[in-house]
Protein backbone atom coordinates (compact mmCIF):
# COMPACT_ATOMS: atom_id res chain seq x y z
CA UNK A 1 0.00 0.00 0.00
CA UNK A 2 2.98 2.33 0.43
CA UNK A 3 3.46 1.92 -3.31
CA UNK A 4 0.28 3.94 -3.81
CA UNK A 5 2.26 7.13 -3.15
CA UNK A 6 3.11 8.93 -6.36
CA UNK A 7 4.02 12.21 -4.72
CA UNK A 8 4.28 12.75 -0.97
CA UNK A 9 5.69 15.28 1.44
CA UNK A 10 8.29 14.03 3.93
CA UNK A 11 5.82 14.54 6.77
CA UNK A 12 2.72 12.41 6.21
CA UNK A 13 0.98 12.68 9.59
CA UNK A 14 -1.15 15.74 8.75
CA UNK A 15 -2.73 13.72 5.94
CA UNK A 16 -3.69 10.93 8.35
CA UNK A 17 -5.77 13.03 10.75
CA UNK A 18 -9.17 12.07 9.35
CA UNK A 19 -8.59 8.39 9.95
CA UNK A 20 -9.78 7.79 13.50
CA UNK A 21 -13.20 9.00 12.41
CA UNK A 22 -13.29 6.77 9.37
CA UNK A 23 -12.39 3.75 11.47
CA UNK A 24 -15.12 4.83 13.82
CA UNK A 25 -17.60 5.01 10.98
CA UNK A 26 -16.67 1.51 9.85
CA UNK A 27 -17.14 -0.02 13.28
CA UNK A 28 -20.05 2.09 14.53
CA UNK A 29 -22.45 -0.70 13.67
CA UNK A 30 -20.84 -2.77 16.42
CA UNK A 31 -20.45 -0.01 18.97
CA UNK A 32 -23.76 1.72 18.67
CA UNK A 33 -25.96 1.42 21.73
CA UNK A 34 -28.73 3.40 23.37
CA UNK A 35 -26.24 5.79 24.99
CA UNK A 36 -24.92 6.82 21.58
CA UNK A 37 -28.27 7.41 19.98
CA UNK A 38 -28.75 10.93 21.29
CA UNK A 39 -25.32 12.03 20.19
CA UNK A 40 -25.82 10.41 16.80
CA UNK A 41 -29.11 12.19 16.29
CA UNK A 42 -27.64 15.50 17.42
CA UNK A 43 -24.80 14.98 14.96
CA UNK A 44 -27.21 14.39 12.10
CA UNK A 45 -29.37 17.40 12.95
CA UNK A 46 -26.45 19.74 13.63
CA UNK A 47 -24.82 18.65 10.38
CA UNK A 48 -27.85 19.77 8.43
CA UNK A 49 -28.15 23.01 10.42
CA UNK A 50 -24.45 23.71 9.91
CA UNK A 51 -24.81 23.06 6.20
CA UNK A 52 -27.67 25.55 5.97
CA UNK A 53 -25.75 28.09 8.04
CA UNK A 54 -22.75 27.83 5.74
CA UNK A 55 -24.91 28.08 2.65
CA UNK A 56 -26.63 31.21 3.96
CA UNK A 57 -23.33 32.75 4.96
CA UNK A 58 -21.90 32.09 1.51
CA UNK A 59 -25.01 33.55 -0.08
CA UNK A 60 -24.64 36.67 2.12
CA UNK A 61 -21.02 37.08 1.02
CA UNK A 62 -22.14 36.83 -2.59
CA UNK A 63 -24.78 39.49 -2.05
CA UNK A 64 -22.15 41.78 -0.55
CA UNK A 65 -19.96 41.21 -3.61
CA UNK A 66 -22.90 42.21 -5.78
CA UNK A 67 -23.16 45.43 -3.72
CA UNK A 68 -26.93 45.11 -3.48
CA UNK A 69 -26.96 45.54 0.31
CA UNK A 70 -26.83 48.72 2.33
CA UNK A 71 -24.16 49.24 4.98
CA UNK A 72 -26.76 48.82 7.66
CA UNK A 73 -27.99 45.55 6.16
CA UNK A 74 -24.43 44.21 5.95
CA UNK A 75 -23.84 45.07 9.60
CA UNK A 76 -27.02 43.34 10.73
CA UNK A 77 -26.31 40.26 8.59
CA UNK A 78 -22.81 40.08 10.03
CA UNK A 79 -24.08 40.29 13.59
CA UNK A 80 -26.60 37.55 12.89
CA UNK A 81 -24.05 35.18 11.41
CA UNK A 82 -21.60 35.89 14.19
CA UNK A 83 -24.26 35.00 16.75
CA UNK A 84 -25.26 31.90 14.77
CA UNK A 85 -21.67 30.69 14.61
CA UNK A 86 -21.31 31.14 18.36
CA UNK A 87 -24.54 29.31 19.07
CA UNK A 88 -23.47 26.42 16.83
CA UNK A 89 -20.16 26.17 18.72
CA UNK A 90 -22.05 26.01 22.01
CA UNK A 91 -24.36 23.28 20.73
CA UNK A 92 -21.41 21.29 19.41
CA UNK A 93 -19.69 21.48 22.79
CA UNK A 94 -22.84 20.41 24.53
CA UNK A 95 -22.94 17.19 22.54
CA UNK A 96 -19.17 16.74 22.55
CA UNK A 97 -18.82 17.10 18.79
CA UNK A 98 -15.83 18.51 16.90
CA UNK A 99 -16.19 20.70 13.81
CA UNK A 100 -14.98 17.67 11.81
CA UNK A 101 -17.89 15.59 13.08
CA UNK A 102 -20.23 17.91 11.22
CA UNK A 103 -17.89 18.21 8.29
CA UNK A 104 -17.50 14.53 7.51
CA UNK A 105 -21.18 14.12 6.90
CA UNK A 106 -21.27 17.14 4.67
CA UNK A 107 -19.82 14.81 2.03
CA UNK A 108 -23.00 13.28 0.69
CA UNK A 109 -24.95 16.48 1.31
CA UNK A 110 -22.32 18.46 -0.50
CA UNK A 111 -22.79 16.22 -3.49
CA UNK A 112 -26.50 16.81 -3.44
CA UNK A 113 -26.32 20.57 -3.69
CA UNK B 1 11.08 -0.17 2.92
CA UNK B 2 9.00 -0.58 6.06
CA UNK B 3 5.49 0.77 5.98
CA UNK B 4 4.83 3.18 8.81
CA UNK B 5 1.44 3.63 10.44
CA UNK B 6 1.03 7.04 8.83
CA UNK B 7 1.64 5.60 5.36
CA UNK B 8 -0.96 2.90 5.82
CA UNK B 9 -3.50 5.33 7.25
CA UNK B 10 -2.98 7.97 4.60
CA UNK B 11 -3.36 5.50 1.76
CA UNK B 12 -6.39 3.99 3.51
CA UNK B 13 -8.16 7.37 3.56
CA UNK B 14 -7.86 7.63 -0.21
CA UNK B 15 -8.94 4.01 -0.59
CA UNK B 16 -12.05 4.50 1.57
CA UNK B 17 -12.96 7.67 -0.33
CA UNK B 18 -13.06 5.57 -3.47
CA UNK B 19 -14.46 2.26 -2.32
CA UNK B 20 -17.30 3.79 -0.31
CA UNK B 21 -17.88 6.96 -2.30
CA UNK B 22 -17.54 5.72 -5.87
CA UNK B 23 -18.08 2.94 -8.33
CA UNK B 24 -20.98 1.82 -10.43
CA UNK B 25 -24.13 1.80 -8.33
CA UNK B 26 -26.55 -0.98 -8.99
CA UNK B 27 -30.24 -0.45 -8.46
CA UNK B 28 -32.53 -3.35 -7.85
CA UNK B 29 -32.20 -6.60 -5.97
CA UNK B 30 -29.04 -5.88 -4.07
CA UNK B 31 -27.73 -6.02 -0.58
CA UNK B 32 -25.16 -3.51 0.49
CA UNK B 33 -22.65 -5.16 2.74
CA UNK B 34 -21.25 -1.92 4.09
CA UNK B 35 -24.28 -1.21 6.19
CA UNK B 36 -23.05 1.67 8.25
CA UNK B 37 -21.44 4.23 6.03
CA UNK B 38 -23.61 3.47 3.05
CA UNK B 39 -26.78 3.55 5.09
CA UNK B 40 -25.98 7.04 6.30
CA UNK B 41 -25.48 8.16 2.70
CA UNK B 42 -28.61 6.42 1.50
CA UNK B 43 -30.79 7.66 4.35
CA UNK B 44 -29.70 11.25 3.91
CA UNK B 45 -30.40 11.00 0.20
CA UNK B 46 -33.81 9.48 0.87
CA UNK B 47 -34.62 12.11 3.48
CA UNK B 48 -33.76 14.99 1.22
CA UNK B 49 -35.37 13.44 -1.82
CA UNK B 50 -38.61 12.95 0.09
CA UNK B 51 -38.59 16.49 1.45
CA UNK B 52 -38.00 17.79 -2.07
CA UNK B 53 -40.85 15.70 -3.46
CA UNK B 54 -43.17 16.74 -0.67
CA UNK B 55 -42.35 20.37 -1.38
CA UNK B 56 -43.05 19.93 -5.05
CA UNK B 57 -46.40 18.34 -4.37
CA UNK B 58 -47.22 21.05 -1.86
CA UNK B 59 -48.00 18.58 0.88
CA UNK B 60 -45.80 20.19 3.53
CA UNK B 61 -47.59 22.69 5.78
CA UNK B 62 -46.33 26.18 5.17
CA UNK B 63 -44.74 27.91 8.13
CA UNK B 64 -46.97 30.60 9.54
CA UNK B 65 -49.90 29.76 7.31
CA UNK B 66 -53.30 30.44 8.81
CA UNK B 67 -54.98 27.18 7.88
CA UNK C 1 -24.83 -14.44 -2.57
CA UNK C 2 -22.20 -13.10 -4.94
CA UNK C 3 -20.10 -9.97 -4.58
CA UNK C 4 -19.49 -7.80 -7.64
CA UNK C 5 -16.08 -6.33 -8.43
CA UNK C 6 -16.16 -4.75 -11.85
CA UNK C 7 -17.89 -4.40 -15.20
CA UNK C 8 -15.63 -5.10 -18.19
CA UNK C 9 -15.75 -5.60 -21.95
CA UNK C 10 -16.83 -9.00 -23.18
CA UNK C 11 -15.05 -10.93 -24.49
CA UNK C 12 -11.88 -9.94 -22.61
CA UNK C 13 -8.57 -11.32 -21.34
CA UNK C 14 -8.59 -14.40 -19.08
CA UNK C 15 -9.34 -13.84 -15.43
CA UNK C 16 -6.45 -13.96 -12.97
CA UNK C 17 -6.68 -16.98 -10.65
CA UNK C 18 -7.68 -14.97 -7.59
CA UNK C 19 -10.49 -15.17 -5.06
CA UNK C 20 -12.49 -17.66 -7.20
CA UNK C 21 -13.41 -14.95 -9.72
CA UNK C 22 -16.07 -15.68 -12.33
CA UNK C 23 -17.93 -13.72 -14.98
CA UNK C 24 -21.55 -13.20 -15.88
CA UNK C 25 -21.67 -12.04 -19.47
CA UNK C 26 -23.96 -10.55 -22.08
CA UNK C 27 -22.90 -10.01 -25.69
CA UNK C 28 -20.82 -6.88 -25.01
CA UNK C 29 -20.27 -6.71 -21.24
CA UNK C 30 -19.28 -8.97 -18.37
CA UNK C 31 -19.62 -8.55 -14.62
CA UNK C 32 -16.76 -10.01 -12.61
CA UNK C 33 -17.84 -11.51 -9.30
CA UNK C 34 -16.86 -13.94 -6.58
CA UNK C 35 -18.78 -15.76 -3.87
CA UNK C 36 -19.52 -13.23 -1.12
CA UNK C 37 -17.86 -13.87 2.20
CA UNK C 38 -19.22 -12.60 5.46
CA UNK C 39 -17.37 -10.91 8.25
CA UNK C 40 -16.72 -7.49 9.67
CA UNK C 41 -15.47 -4.72 7.43
CA UNK C 42 -11.83 -4.01 8.18
CA UNK C 43 -9.05 -2.10 6.46
CA UNK C 44 -7.54 -5.48 5.51
CA UNK C 45 -10.74 -6.47 3.73
CA UNK C 46 -10.91 -3.17 1.88
CA UNK C 47 -7.32 -3.65 0.70
CA UNK C 48 -8.03 -7.22 -0.37
CA UNK C 49 -10.94 -5.98 -2.47
CA UNK C 50 -8.72 -3.27 -3.94
CA UNK C 51 -5.97 -5.78 -4.81
CA UNK C 52 -8.43 -7.86 -6.78
CA UNK C 53 -9.74 -4.89 -8.76
CA UNK C 54 -6.17 -3.70 -9.38
CA UNK C 55 -5.15 -7.15 -10.61
CA UNK C 56 -8.01 -6.96 -13.11
CA UNK C 57 -7.01 -3.43 -14.06
CA UNK C 58 -3.53 -4.66 -15.08
CA UNK C 59 -4.66 -5.93 -18.46
CA UNK C 60 -8.15 -4.54 -19.09
CA UNK C 61 -10.34 -1.46 -18.84
CA UNK C 62 -12.99 -1.68 -16.18
CA UNK C 63 -15.76 0.08 -14.28
CA UNK C 64 -15.33 -0.68 -10.59
CA UNK C 65 -18.57 -1.54 -8.81
CA UNK C 66 -19.48 0.26 -5.58
CA UNK C 67 -17.91 -1.68 -2.71
CA UNK C 68 -20.22 -4.02 -0.86
CA UNK C 69 -22.61 -4.64 -3.75
CA UNK C 70 -24.09 -8.12 -3.54
CA UNK C 71 -26.53 -9.94 -5.76
CA UNK C 72 -28.35 -13.23 -5.36
CA UNK C 73 -26.68 -15.08 -8.19
CA UNK C 74 -25.16 -14.99 -11.66
CA UNK C 75 -28.56 -14.51 -13.24
CA UNK C 76 -29.15 -11.29 -11.26
CA UNK C 77 -25.76 -10.01 -12.44
CA UNK C 78 -26.63 -10.72 -16.06
CA UNK C 79 -29.98 -8.98 -15.64
CA UNK C 80 -28.24 -5.91 -14.24
CA UNK C 81 -25.95 -5.79 -17.30
CA UNK C 82 -28.83 -6.23 -19.72
CA UNK C 83 -30.96 -3.57 -18.05
CA UNK C 84 -28.27 -0.94 -18.14
CA UNK C 85 -26.21 -1.97 -21.14
CA UNK C 86 -26.10 1.37 -22.98
CA UNK C 87 -25.08 3.62 -20.06
CA UNK C 88 -22.57 1.00 -18.89
CA UNK C 89 -20.97 0.69 -22.32
CA UNK C 90 -20.59 4.45 -22.65
CA UNK C 91 -19.31 4.81 -19.08
CA UNK C 92 -16.73 2.12 -19.84
CA UNK C 93 -15.73 3.96 -23.02
CA UNK C 94 -15.21 7.12 -20.98
CA UNK C 95 -12.59 5.53 -18.73
CA UNK C 96 -10.92 3.47 -21.45
CA UNK C 97 -7.11 3.68 -21.24
CA UNK C 98 -7.19 5.82 -18.11
CA UNK C 99 -6.64 5.47 -14.37
CA UNK C 100 -7.69 7.56 -11.39
CA UNK C 101 -5.21 9.62 -9.39
CA UNK C 102 -6.08 11.10 -6.00
CA UNK C 103 -4.79 14.49 -4.88
CA UNK C 104 -5.18 16.08 -1.48
CA UNK C 105 -3.88 19.52 -0.57
CA UNK C 106 -3.39 20.80 2.96
CA UNK C 107 -2.63 24.28 4.14
CA UNK C 108 0.43 24.33 6.40
CA UNK C 109 0.99 26.26 9.59
CA UNK C 110 -1.47 27.58 12.11
CA UNK C 111 -5.07 27.74 11.08
CA UNK C 112 -6.53 31.23 11.36
CA UNK C 113 -8.90 30.81 14.27
CA UNK C 114 -11.17 33.74 15.00
CA UNK C 115 -10.98 33.05 18.73
CA UNK C 116 -7.22 33.27 19.03
CA UNK C 117 -7.00 36.62 17.27
CA UNK C 118 -5.77 39.42 19.47
CA UNK C 119 -8.50 41.74 18.25
CA UNK C 120 -11.91 40.17 18.75
CA UNK C 121 -14.45 40.95 16.06
CA UNK C 122 -17.27 43.10 17.34
CA UNK C 123 -18.64 44.61 14.16
CA UNK C 124 -20.87 42.46 11.98
CA UNK C 125 -19.51 44.02 8.81
CA UNK C 126 -15.95 43.26 9.93
CA UNK C 127 -16.91 39.63 10.65
CA UNK C 128 -18.23 39.19 7.11
CA UNK C 129 -15.23 41.02 5.61
CA UNK C 130 -12.84 38.59 7.30
CA UNK C 131 -14.94 35.62 6.20
CA UNK C 132 -14.88 36.91 2.62
CA UNK C 133 -11.14 37.56 2.79
CA UNK C 134 -10.17 34.12 4.01
CA UNK C 135 -12.62 32.42 1.64
CA UNK C 136 -11.09 34.27 -1.32
CA UNK C 137 -7.53 33.40 -0.25
CA UNK C 138 -8.42 29.72 0.09
CA UNK C 139 -10.18 29.67 -3.24
CA UNK C 140 -7.22 31.10 -5.12
CA UNK C 141 -4.76 28.75 -3.39
CA UNK C 142 -6.98 25.82 -4.31
CA UNK C 143 -7.34 26.88 -7.92
CA UNK C 144 -3.58 27.41 -8.28
CA UNK C 145 -3.25 23.64 -7.84
CA UNK C 146 -6.52 22.34 -9.23
CA UNK C 147 -6.59 24.20 -12.54
CA UNK C 148 -3.26 22.96 -13.94
CA UNK C 149 -4.03 19.42 -12.76
CA UNK C 150 -7.47 19.56 -14.28
CA UNK C 151 -5.94 20.64 -17.60
CA UNK C 152 -3.62 17.60 -17.50
CA UNK C 153 -6.50 15.20 -16.82
CA UNK C 154 -9.29 13.85 -18.96
CA UNK C 155 -11.87 14.56 -16.28
CA UNK C 156 -11.84 15.53 -12.63
CA UNK C 157 -14.10 15.34 -9.61
CA UNK C 158 -13.78 17.38 -6.44
CA UNK C 159 -14.94 15.95 -3.16
CA UNK C 160 -15.93 17.99 -0.14
CA UNK C 161 -13.12 18.23 2.39
CA UNK C 162 -13.52 16.40 5.64
CA UNK C 163 -10.72 18.00 7.64
CA UNK C 164 -10.05 21.58 8.59
CA UNK C 165 -7.19 22.99 6.57
CA UNK C 166 -7.79 20.66 3.64
CA UNK C 167 -8.13 22.89 0.61
CA UNK C 168 -8.55 20.28 -2.06
CA UNK C 169 -9.63 16.67 -2.21
CA UNK C 170 -9.95 15.63 -5.81
CA UNK C 171 -9.79 12.76 -8.26
CA UNK C 172 -8.34 13.06 -11.75
CA UNK C 173 -8.91 10.68 -14.62
CA UNK C 174 -5.53 10.46 -16.36
CA UNK C 175 -4.44 8.52 -19.45
CA UNK C 176 -2.28 5.58 -18.42
CA UNK C 177 0.63 6.87 -20.51
CA UNK C 178 0.41 10.35 -19.02
CA UNK C 179 0.60 9.38 -15.35
CA UNK C 180 4.33 10.21 -15.06
CA UNK C 181 3.70 13.60 -16.64
CA UNK C 182 0.88 14.27 -14.17
CA UNK C 183 3.02 13.26 -11.19
CA UNK C 184 5.85 15.56 -12.21
CA UNK C 185 3.32 18.36 -12.58
CA UNK C 186 2.26 17.68 -8.97
CA UNK C 187 5.91 17.95 -7.91
CA UNK C 188 6.30 21.26 -9.76
CA UNK C 189 3.12 22.62 -8.16
CA UNK C 190 4.46 21.61 -4.74
CA UNK C 191 7.67 23.55 -5.41
CA UNK C 192 5.71 26.57 -6.59
CA UNK C 193 3.43 26.56 -3.51
CA UNK C 194 5.59 26.10 -0.41
CA UNK C 195 2.70 27.05 1.91
CA UNK C 196 0.75 23.99 0.75
CA UNK C 197 1.34 20.25 1.16
CA UNK C 198 0.40 18.13 -1.82
CA UNK C 199 -0.24 14.41 -1.74
CA UNK C 200 -0.87 12.28 -4.80
CA UNK C 201 -1.81 8.58 -4.64
CA UNK C 202 -2.69 6.04 -7.26
CA UNK C 203 -3.12 4.67 -9.78
CA UNK C 204 -6.60 3.70 -8.60
CA UNK C 205 -9.40 2.05 -10.55
CA UNK C 206 -11.65 4.83 -11.88
CA UNK C 207 -14.05 4.69 -8.92
CA UNK C 208 -14.89 8.39 -9.09
CA UNK C 209 -15.63 8.26 -12.81
CA UNK C 210 -17.66 5.10 -13.06
CA UNK C 211 -20.97 6.91 -13.24
CA UNK C 212 -22.11 10.17 -14.69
Amino acid sequence: MSDKFLHRPAELDPFATALPRLDDALSRRVNSGPENVERGLAQLVLTIVELLRQLMERQALRRIDDRTLSEDEVERLGQTFMALAERMDELRHEFGLDPEDLNLNLGPLGNLL
Amino acid sequence: MTTTIAERDVALIDLIDRLLGGGVVIAGDITLAVADVDLVYVQLRALIASVATANEKNVLPRLGSAS
Amino acid sequence: MIELYAVVDHPGPRLPTLARLRTAATTRLAAIYAPADDGEISPERLWRHEEIVEALMQDRDLLPVRYGTRLDDERAATRFLTDREEPLVSALDDVRGAVELAVRVLRTGERPDARSRPDPVTSGAEYLRRKAGSAAAERSATLAVHEPLSAAARRDVRRPSSVTGELLRAAYLVDRNRVDEFVSLVARLQDANPALRLLCTGPWPPYSFAER
